[in-house]
C-alpha cells in the first residue's frame, strides 16, 4: 500500500465538516426529547443533540468559563442531556450482554454508580479547595505528556457520566432522590469532570464525541518519540501474530483485573502518521496494586502501552472511533488484520517517571505472555471461589475507588482522602440498597432500561435551586 | 450444510473453526475443560456476553465461541475480535420455538432450548458475513 492509497481512504471523509459519519448500530435515542425526532449514534447524533442545547456548554468553552465554579441551570441540564446520549451511544449495545456467570456486574455497577453520586462531591470539593480549579485542570493536562496513565478518557468521563449521570439516574429510578435535589452536589461533580477533560484536550472541548471521535491529546514531540519505537511488519507475518496475541491476552487481563470493565483499557488517537497510516496508543493496565485481588498479578507491571499502527488501506477503513470510554471501534469492524506496525512499552508502577518507561522487543514478549496467562488463570480460580457478596463489594471498589483514584493520586491526596474521608467506606444507604436492587427486577430490567435508553436522566426543573443540597458537609 | 443457529457476527473472517459444541454453565466447567487439555476440540457455548467467564479459555486458545446474549460491542465481542477468535453472539435457533433473546425479559426456557439443540453437536462456524454469523451442522 502507498501513501496515495491511504490518502484516498474513506475514513478521512469523516473529518469533513459536512460529513455525518456512519451508523454503527440500528437503534435510536429518545431521552428527554419527547415529541422530537429520535437521535442516532455517532457524528450525526452529536450534531443533532448539540443543536438542541440551550447553552454553549457543549461547544468550545474558554479557560475563564472552566475556572468559573458555577454552572447555570441550563448548562447543568445540557450536560445531563448530552452525557445521557453519550452514555447511550457508547453502551447501548453492550447492555445486551446479559449475565456474567461469574461476576454480578449489573448489581455492583448500579451500587457503585449511586455510591459515587453520594460520596464523590466531598472528595472533589476537598481536592479543589486544596489545589484550586487550575490544579484540577492541570490533572487533566498531565495526560498529554504521559503514557500508561489512568488520567484518560474513560476515567475522566466516569467522573461525570457515571458519578453524576448514571448515579443520579439510578437513585431517581429507585425513587431514593428527587430530580431537584442534590443540585449543588451535581454542580461540583460536573465542574470537576469538565476541568479535568478540558485540561486534557486543550481544544475547548471535553468529549471525543464532540470531535468526531478523536482523542488526539498527545503533544507532537511525544508522538514523535513514540514513533521511534515502532516496528513495521507485514499482514499475516509472525510478528503481526505475536503482536496480535499479546494485545489480546494483556487486554483480557486488564479487563479482568478491573472486574470485567473497561477501566483497564485506555486508547488515544487516532494519530495520523506521515506515511498515511494511523496510530492508536493503547494502555493496558494489568496490575492495579490498590486492589487486593491483584496479588496474582504481582509479577506484572502496572501497564503495558501498545503502539498500534493501522493501515487504513488494508481493510478499506470507513470510520474509526476512539470513544469516550477509551475503546476503539471501526467500520469494517475487524481492524486487526490491518495492524502493520507496533511496539510494546512497559511502565512498572503508576508513578514511574516517563524517562524510565522501557520497550520490550516483539520477540522478547513470550515470557511476558506466559506470566499474563498464568495471572489470568490464577485470577479466575480465585474469583470463582468468592461469594456473591464479596464479588459485589470488590466490584463496587473496582468502580467507586478506581474511577477517581488516578485524580486523587495526581493531586497527591489519596492518603489524605483515605484518612480524613474514609474513602474505602460505602455509604450506608447504598449498602442497604444491596438488599433492595434484586427485587422487582430493579437491577435486571428497570436500571438498564432507564440508564441505557436515556429515559431515566430526568432534568432539573425550572424551579430547581442551584443551592439545593442534601449533603452533610462534615 | 444445515444451519442450526444464527446470531450477530462479531467480525468478518475467513476462519471456519470446527469442533464439538460444549456448553459451559459455570466457572468449574471452564476450569475442567482447560485442565482436560481438550480446549481446542470444542466450540464453546455460553449464556452471557461478558468476558470474565471465558477469560482463561480465550487466553489459552479457544477456537470459536457462541453466546446466547450480547453484541459485538460487548466485552466478549471486543476481546474475541482482538484474539481473532470467531464468535457468534445472541444466537437463536433456525428451527424451534422461534424464541428470541430480549435483555432482562428472557425466560430460562429460551436458553435451555438452545443448549439442548446445540450441546454436543459437531459444528462449523461461518463468520464470513458482515452482520450475521452462522452455526452449521458438520456433515
Amino acid at each position: 500500500m502507498t501513501l496515495t492509497d491511504r490518502s484516498k481512504a474513506d475514513y478521512l471523509k469523516r473529518y469533513e465538516p459536512d460529513d455525518d459519519g456512519l451508523r454503527f448500530q440500528p437503534l435510536l435515542y429518545q431521552g428527554n426529547y419527547h415529541g422530537m425526532d429520535p437521535i442516532p449514534d455517532g457524528i450525526l447524533g452529536d450534531k443533532i443533540i448539540r443543536s438542541r442545547m440551550k447553552s454553549g456548554v457543549i461547544e468550545k468553552v474558554s479557560h475563564a468559563e472552566v475556572l468559573n465554579d458555577q454552572f447555570t441551570l441550563d448548562e447543568l441540564n445540557d450536560l445531563n442531556n448530552y452525557l445521557a446520549w453519550n452514555i447511550w451511544d457508547v453502551l447501548v449495545m453492550r447492555a445486551t450482554e446479559g449475565v456474567s456467570g461469574m461476576i454480578p456486574r449489573q448489581e455492583y455497577e448500579i451500587l457503585s454508580f449511586m455510591n459515587e453520586f453520594y460520596r464523590y462531591p466531598e472528595f472533589m470539593r476537598m481536592v479543589t479547595d486544596s489545589i484550586g480549579a487550575q490544579g484540577v485542570i492541570d490533572i487533566g493536562e498531565s495526560a498529554r505528556r504521559e503514557v500508561g496513565t489512568k488520567i484518560n478518557c474513560v476515567h475522566d468521563w466516569c467522573l461525570g457520566a457515571v458519578a453524576f449521570g448514571m448515579g443520579r439516574c439510578g437513585l431517581l429510578a429507585g425513587e431514593w432522590i428527587k430530580p431537584d435535589e442534590y443540585v449543588e452536589e451535581s454542580n461540583i461533580i460536573l465542574k470537576f469532570m469538565q476541568r479535568v477533560l478540558w485540561g486534557k484536550r486543550k481544544d475547548g472541548l471535553i468529549l471525543n464525541s464532540q470531535d468526531r471521535y478523536r482523542c488526539q491529546i498527545h503533544d507532537d514531540d511525544i508522538i514523535a518519540d513514540l514513533r521511534t519505537q515502532i516496528v513495521d511488519f507485514e499482514p499475516g507475518s509472525e510478528e503481526q501474530h505475536i503482536f496480535e496475541q499479546f494485545n489480546a491476552t494483556a487486554e483480557l487481563l486488564a479487563f479482568f483485573d478491573h472486574y470485567d470493565c473497561r477501566l483497564g483499557l485506555g486508547d488515544t488517537g487516532p494519530y495520523p502518521l506521515p506515511d498515511g497510516r494511523i496510530l492508536i496508543v493503547r494502555d493496558l493496565f494489568v496490575n492495579e496494586e490498590v486492589f487486593h485481588w491483584s496479588d496474582v498479578c504481582e509479577e506484572l507491571p502496572h501497564c503495558y502501552t501498545l503502539l498500534v499502527v493501522v493501515d487504513p488501506a488494508v481493510v478499506g477503513l470507513e470510520e474509526i472511533r476512539v470513544n469516550d470510554i477509551s475503546t476503539t471501534f471501526t467500520l469494517p469492524k475487524n481492524y486487526v488484520p490491518a495492524i502493520t506496525g507496533g511496539a510494546v512499552l512497559v511502565r512498572e508502577k503508576w508513578d514511574t517517571p516517563m524517562g524510565e518507561v522501557y520497550p520490550v522487543k516483539l520477540h522478547d514478549l513470550e515470557p511476558h505472555l506466559e506470566r499474563i496467562r498464568e495471572a489470568t488463570f490464577k485470577m479466575y480460580k480465585k474469583t470463582a471461589a468468592m461469594s456473591r457478596h464479596t464479588l459485589c463489594l470488590n466490584g463496587i471498589y473496582s468502580y467507586y475507588i478506581e474511577m477517581i483514584l488516578p485524580h486523587l493520586r495526581r493531586a497527591g491526596m489519596y492518603d489524605e482522602v483515605c484518612a480524613k474521608k474514609d474513602f474505602w467506606e460505602i455509604d450506608q444507604r447504598v449498602m442497604n440498597y444491596y438488599y433492595e436492587i434484586t427485587k422487582r427486577n430493579f437491577v435486571q430490567v428497570t436500571v438498564p432500561m432507564k440508564i441505557f435508553s436515556g429515559a431515566g436522566y430526568l432534568p432539573f426543573s425550572d424551579e430547581a435551586d442551584l443551592r439545593a443540597s442534601k449533603y452533610f458537609w462534615g | 450444510m444445515t444451519v442450526l443457529a444464527e446470531g450477530y457476527n462479531v467480525f468478518d473472517t475467513g476462519k471456519q473453526p470446527s469442533g464439538t459444541i460444549k456448553y459451559l454453565g459455570a466457572p468449574k466447567d471452564v476450569i475442567a475443560l482447560i485442565q482436560s487439555g481438550k480446549l481446542k476440540e470444542h466450540i464453546l457455548l455460553v449464556r452471557g456476553g461478558t468476558t470474565t467467564f471465558l477469560a482463561p479459555a480465550l487466553s489459552m486458545g479457544a477456537i470459536g465461541v457462541v453466546t446466547m446474549s450480547g453484541a459485538p460491542e460487548s466485552h466478549l465481542g471486543i476481546l474475541s475480535r482482538e484474539f481473532q477468535t470467531p464468535c457468534v453472539m445472541t444466537v437463536h435457533l433456525v428451527e424451534g420455538s422461534g424464541s428470541r433473546y430480549v435483555p432482562g425479559e428472557t425466560a430460562d426456557s429460551h436458553f435451555e432450548e438452545i443448549i439442548e439443540a446445540l450441546d454436543g453437536k459437531q459444528v462449523t462456524l461461518d463468520c464470513s458475513d458482515h452482520d450475521k454469523g452462522r452455526v452449521l451442522l458438520s456433515e
